[in-house]
């Protein structure tokens, strides 16, 4: 056990010292900007008052390294200041963005698992089979083509072409306001379909290659072996299989969230969707510096939770890697 | 001269395959018009197309004149798509070139060193794995000047780290081997087992990663381009692309869409399939059948 605590620690050291770097990187880089400093803080259109707000945060008039000091404290504090533009404080901002970029992560995350497993599951079990070459090979394909060209294609088809869906956003206008509301409206289901699919059809490649491949080397085990002496059915015996297959997928679940967020910019960005990517990409576009290094901070920081929970999950379901 | 020899030997192992076969023909494809495209091309990548009355040829439907229509500036489809070839490509080689080198090499001293270097370079591995490259590469390329050079930088940035995890591995295995031992006891220095033991072995593996590295090259160059964080200057599939989005041809002019992103996807899957095929000469389990 206490290796197990040395090993999160140890985790958990390198979580920080991979955030000190990267809020290192990003100081530096908005210290390069050319013309004044103050700049990235501070706007022309901002009153004498916001400014005022906005030196203080970031210590504008202090030397640099103090500035550099307010800025590591401000971020770990989650204290990025205020937008340029908008009517709203950047934390404000962006957890309304995290929420909807959620809204179209999470449902199809949850499909991609639990269909992505049980195709995996009988592609391994019926190995050899037209169905396990078929399901590979599409999976295979699926998971090289690059995914924000299958968004427009299918865009193109089925909200152009056919008019069948809408052609981007999360709501039609004058749809129902608020969080909860909006994502228990059939409107968001809509909006959901098309870029859920593309995202769908990238995230399911995963489970299906990783849970065949781990069925494979249980197929051939002794305790199937037993189970199929035992006389049970061959239903039972696959659930049975099926079960201890699902090991790796739990660490792996982890780490593809990490990346699909990567990806999620350009699918916000095609399908319109109001989340932290498309944000990113907006707040770059009007130099937005606050909502830009925060939403990137903010992303940078998901992604290497995810990572760390999915090396210690890791380390508690495989006793061997201990 | 022994890895050359290892290298052909994986060609023919990928030649055994249909989608390796099929892998190698597009990708040489692509590499040929690559070469000669720009040359061949009836106009230059940003050249406005006249009618014979010497109006623009605005979204032209494709014609005898130009095979794949042309854009809302009037300018020819085919001519992009064959100079973008060129620019996707050169940017795959040289970010796969460059993540290889700098990966083979950090890889290797990590690996055949050991102790502290070791853990300084893996550690810097591991930050380097945190970051998000596209958010990240947005950011770098916002605040400076987009270039294709820098594009390739960001991709190199982005690529080291895998190649270099996967090389130290192999490093790890190869160290104790017998004929390292053996070379120690003949007297050989610490560069020569590295260079002439070592580095062999390792090779393949690399090969292997720069073959995945043109394709994440040619990815990520076209996701950023598409993101209009490209170079303004070169005319690339993701430029073409990002230029279609933004006149909203998905709704009118299919021909200006579909050539970059089908380019795009078929050398994308090509590289996959060849890389697909050499894996599974290094590692059998993987095979479907």
């Amino acid at each position: 056990m206490t290796h197990l605590a040395h090993a999160v620690l140890r985790r958990v050291v390198l979580l920080a010292l991979t955030v000190w770097c990267i809020l290192t990187i990003m100081f530096a880089l908005f210290k390069l900007l050319p013309g004044d400093p103050a700049a990235i803080f501070v706007d022309n259109n901002m009153s004498m008052e916001m400014i005022e707000h906005q030196k203080q945060l970031w210590g504008l008039n202090d030397p640099w390294w103090l500035q550099y000091l307010h800025y590591l404290g401000n971020m770990a504090l989650f204290r990025f200041g205020d937008s340029f533009f908008q009517n709203q404080t950047v934390g404000e901002i962006l957890a309304e963005k995290v929420a909807n970029t959620c809204a179209m992560i999470v449902p199809a995350l949850i499909v991609s698992v639990v269909f992505g497993t049980i195709l995996g599951a009988l592609a391994g079990w019926k190995r050899g089979t037209r169905f396990e070459q078929t399901t590979v090979t599409t999976a295979l394909v699926l998971h090289s083509a690059p995914s924000f060209f299958v968004g427009i294609l299918v865009l193109m088809v089925f909200s152009y072409q056919l008019r069948w869906l809408p052609p981007g956003g999360m709501v039609s206008l004058g749809g129902p306001e608020g969080f909860w509301a909006l994502i228990t409206s059939t409107d968001y289901l809509k909006h959901l379909i098309l870029p859920g699919l593309v995202l769908v059809s990238r995230e399911i490649t995963g489970p299906i290659l990783l849970v065949r491949s781990s069925m494979l080397e249980i197929k051939g085990s002794d305790f199937i072996d037993i189970l199929r002496a035992k006389g049970l059915s061959e239903r039972r015996i696959l659930t049975h299989a099926t079960r201890n297959a699902l090991l790796p997928l739990v660490t792996y679940i982890a780490v593809m969230t990490g990346l699909l967020l990567q990806g999620q910019v350009l699918l916000e960005i095609i399908f319109a969707w109001p989340g932290i990517g498309r944000e990113l990409v907006t707040a770059l576009g009007d130099l937005d510096y606050p909502v830009a290094q925060a939403a990137l901070y903010v992303m940078a920081l998901v992604i290497l939770l995810l990572n760390l929970l999915a090396d210690l999950l890791y380390g508690l379901i495989d006793p061997r890697s201990r | 001269m022994a890895t050359f020899g290892q290298n052909l030997q994986g060609l023919r192992v990928i030649l055994r395959h249909p989608s390796g076969i099929a892998g190698v023909i597009v990708v040489t494809t692509f590499s040929v018009l690559a070469i000669i495209g720009p040359l061949v091309a009836p106009h230059g990548p940003f050249e406005v197309v006249y009618r014979a009355d010497h109006s623009v040829l605005r979204l032209s439907q494709p014609t005898w004149q130009a095979w794949l229509g042309t854009t809302n500036q009037g300018m020819d489809v085919f001519s992009q798509l064959l100079w973008g070839t060129r620019v996707a490509l050169l940017v795959g080689l040289l970010s796969a070139l460059g993540s290889v080198v700098l990966g083979t090499i950090i890889g290797l001293v990590a690996g055949y060193f050991g102790g502290w270097i070791d853990e300084v370079l893996m550690r810097l591995t591991d930050v380097a794995f945190g970051i998000p490259f596209l958010p990240f590469a947005m950011v770098v390329i916002s605040i400076t000047r987009p270039s294709l050079g820098l594009v390739i930088l960001l991709v190199v940035f982005f690529l080291w780290r895998t190649t270099a995890r996967v090389i130290r591995a192999q490093v790890l295995s190869l160290r104790t081997r017998p004929f390292v031992w053996a070379a120690r006891a003949a007297g050989a220095g610490h560069l020569r087992i590295l260079l002439h033991h070592i580095t062999p072995n390792v090779l393949p593996l690399s090969f292997l990663y720069a073959a995945i590295g043109v394709q994440a090259g040619v990815m990520l160059e076209a996701a950023l381009s598409f993101l209009g964080y490209g170079d303004p200057n070169a005319m690339s599939w993701g430029t073409m692309l990002n230029a279609a989005f933004q006149a909203g041809a998905m709704r009118s002019a299919w021909w200006w869409v579909l050539p970059p992103g089908v380019a795009l996807s078929l050398f994308v899957i090509a590289i996959f399939m060849i890389t697909r095929a050499y894996e599974e000469l290094l590692n059998p389990r993987l095979r479907v059948l």
